[in-house]
């Protein structure tokens, strides 16, 4: 008993880190915004994700660290589409930070500017968990996230005007790298127009209507319910029937579920992630659209030649 | 002072509400029902489902705490029910059933909705860092009743509990009382579920009543050690979570491990104490 005394009076004397920088202290909901604060942001700012990239976005487990770093951070980033909107609202009440208020100036919303897809016309639960605001997942456009890029140098800027010629420096060289990469990625994927594919969840909408693929069909009967047996054989058939040869996942989600699709359809299970640092060497959004990009031509690619 | 500025409702939770549930781990330990926590806050959880599908599917406000009670109270039934003398049967067979009945009949209940799972969640995956003042005060308003009643009514519920036999030969109606134990005991489990997720309960629950089991005979002592071992531990694991910056460990299986650690130190101390005792 004395021992575990002493264990806890050496705990509280551990010194809380403090963050003596004067650059912004940014919070990211999940790491694609915390990737693009760090491209706009570069030395000058700390950015923390809240959610790991291989961690389902749509649930989130509150860590100390997490309430700790909303407390000091000037700015919080979340998607604006209600993507967090299971876990987030809790962790800010904690928090006690008048910075990253709903409405605060340091509370920046990724969707604003961006034209969300899949906006319910009638809200109702029994259509599965659908997000009432639109699709949030639409940073698997290349060109939101160019959106995204500018407003948060717009944030940087008003939030940081000493750092303001740097933030637009960077924004301008995010954008140029933008440009060069959005045409490889289209040239790698047009000859595919058109293919159809299959998704776990609806996650591929906005990169599918942006390389002119169809990503209409997905191995949740209903966003966020577990897939089915009577809905998996329906999307067998469906697979068959329309020759769908390509069946995408991500890390936090069932790969076995589309393995035994491929069994049975011949489809090839392609892994992709939302997630800077999802995937293998892919520690910016970037390297994430170059993996993603190429592992979907080449599984497209393979079909093809068969 | 970070600890205070952002802990402060945490750290109440630690201090002021695990002190019912140890009291009811010392019954809970004595009659050997190890489990029917674990049973009872899956059948609140089923409910929860319950009410959530026909608010779904039949529009309206589904009555979510409602429904919950409503199933605590049939749990309660169930379990008050069950205290039988089986020869080959012991009832801990039968919580087991029930929990995992349960815990299947809310998956296919969910199955129909899309909503339940982050009800689920919340009901059954509490973190006690996310307590705030309102949940901490009305659960303490709760506990304080649940006392009170517990309070008055003591020697009855110990005697079911610790004098079995006796009771059985006065002509006490187990039933009834045990439905009045188990309604009780399921309120305070819920609304703790809630706050500090399955896991915790079932340490605050069980290890602090065994360490009291294993260094004393009498009651109220084994109450006083029980509710010191809550507290340090509790404590201990919250800071550490916390304080520990560079690990960044979850304070709810930081907390069940030191619950591990302080068992083990228990154990040697009762082992010390059978050995230099005359």
């Amino acid at each position: 008993m004395f021992q575990k005394l002493l264990t806890l009076a050496a705990l509280l004397l551990i010194p809380t880190a403090v963050h003596a920088g004067s650059g912004l202290k940014i919070v990211a909901t999940t790491n694609d915004y915390a990737a693009l604060a760090r491209a706009i942001g570069g030395d000058r700012v700390t950015v923390k994700s809240l959610a790991k990239a291989t961690e389902d976005p749509h649930f989130v487990d509150a860590r100390p660290s997490y309430i700790v770093a909303l407390n000091r951070a000037d700015i919080l980033i979340e998607s604006g589409a209600a993507l967090e909107i299971g876990w987030l609202a809790p962790l800010v009440k904690g928090a006690r930070n008048k910075n990253v208020l709903p409405g605060a100036s340091g509370r920046v919303r990724g969707s604003v500017g961006i034209q969300l897809l899949d906006i319910p016309v009638e809200l109702d639960r029994s259509q599965g968990d659908i997000h009432a605001l639109g699709n949030p997942h639409f940073l698997m456009d290349p060109l939101n996230s160019g959106i995204v890029a500018r407003h948060l140098a717009e944030v940087f800027c008003r939030l940081d005007a000493d750092g303001c010629p740097s933030y637009q420096n960077n924004l301008s060289r995010f954008s140029q790298m933008l440009n060069t990469r959005m045409k490889i990625w289209m040239e790698t994927l047009a000859p595919y127009g058109g293919t159809p594919i299959v998704t776990y969840h609806n996650t591929w909408r906005y990169f599918a209507r942006r390389f002119q693929l169809q990503a209409e069909t997905f191995l949740e009967p209903k966003p966020g319910i577990p897939p089915s047996p009577p809905h998996l054989a329906r999307i067998i058939e469906k697979m068959k029937a329309a020759g769908m040869k390509v069946i995408l996942v991500e890390p936090f989600q069932s790969r076995k579920t589309a393995e035994v699709l491929a069994g049975h359809t011949g489809a090839t299970v392609v892994d992709v992630c939302q997630f800077p640092g999802g995937l293998p060497e892919t520690p910016d959004y970037f390297s994430l659209m170059d993996a993603n990009v190429n592992s979907i031509a080449q599984a497209l690619g393979g079909v093809r030649s068969n | 002072m970070t600890l205070f500025d952002l802990w402060l409702w945490p750290l109440l939770a630690v201090v002021m509400l695990p002190g019912l549930l140890v009291y009811f781990g010392l019954h809970v330990v004595e009659r050997g029902i190890i489990f029917v926590d674990l049973a009872l806050a899956q059948i609140a959880a089923l409910g929860v489902c319950v009410a959530i599908v026909i608010g779904a599917h039949f529009g309206g406000h589904s009555h979510t705490y409602l429904m919950s009670l409503l199933f605590t109270m049939l749990g309660a039934a169930l379990f008050s029910l069950t205290r039988f003398r089986h020869p080959r049967v012991p009832q801990e067979a039968i919580i087991g059933i029930i929990y995992v009945v349960s815990a299947a009949a809310a998956t296919v209940v969910l199955s129909q909705t899309a909503e339940g799972d982050e009800a689920l969640k919340s009901l059954l995956l509490g973190n006690i860092l996310l307590v705030g003042k309102e949940e901490v005060l009305r659960t303490f308003a709760l506990y304080v009743g649940i006392a009170i009643i517990h309070l008055l009514l003591r020697k009855r519920f110990l005697m079911n509990s610790f004098q079995e036999d006796k009771a059985r030969r006065m002509g006490v109606s187990l039933r009834l009382w045990d439905f009045v134990f188990y309604v009780t005991f399921g309120l305070v489990v819920t609304s703790f579920v809630q706050i500090m997720g399955v896991y915790l309960v079932f340490s605050y629950l069980i290890v602090p009543a065994v360490c009291g089991a294993l260094l004393s005979e009498k009651i109220v002592t084994r109450l006083i050690i029980g509710w010191t071992v809550a507290l340090v531990t509790g404590v201990a694991g919250l800071l550490m979570s916390i304080e520990i910056e560079t690990l960044d460990l979850p304070t709810g299986p930081t907390t069940v491990c030191l619950f591990g650690v302080t068992l083990l130190i228990c154990s040697g101390l009762a082992w010390r104490r059978r050995r230099y005792s005359p």
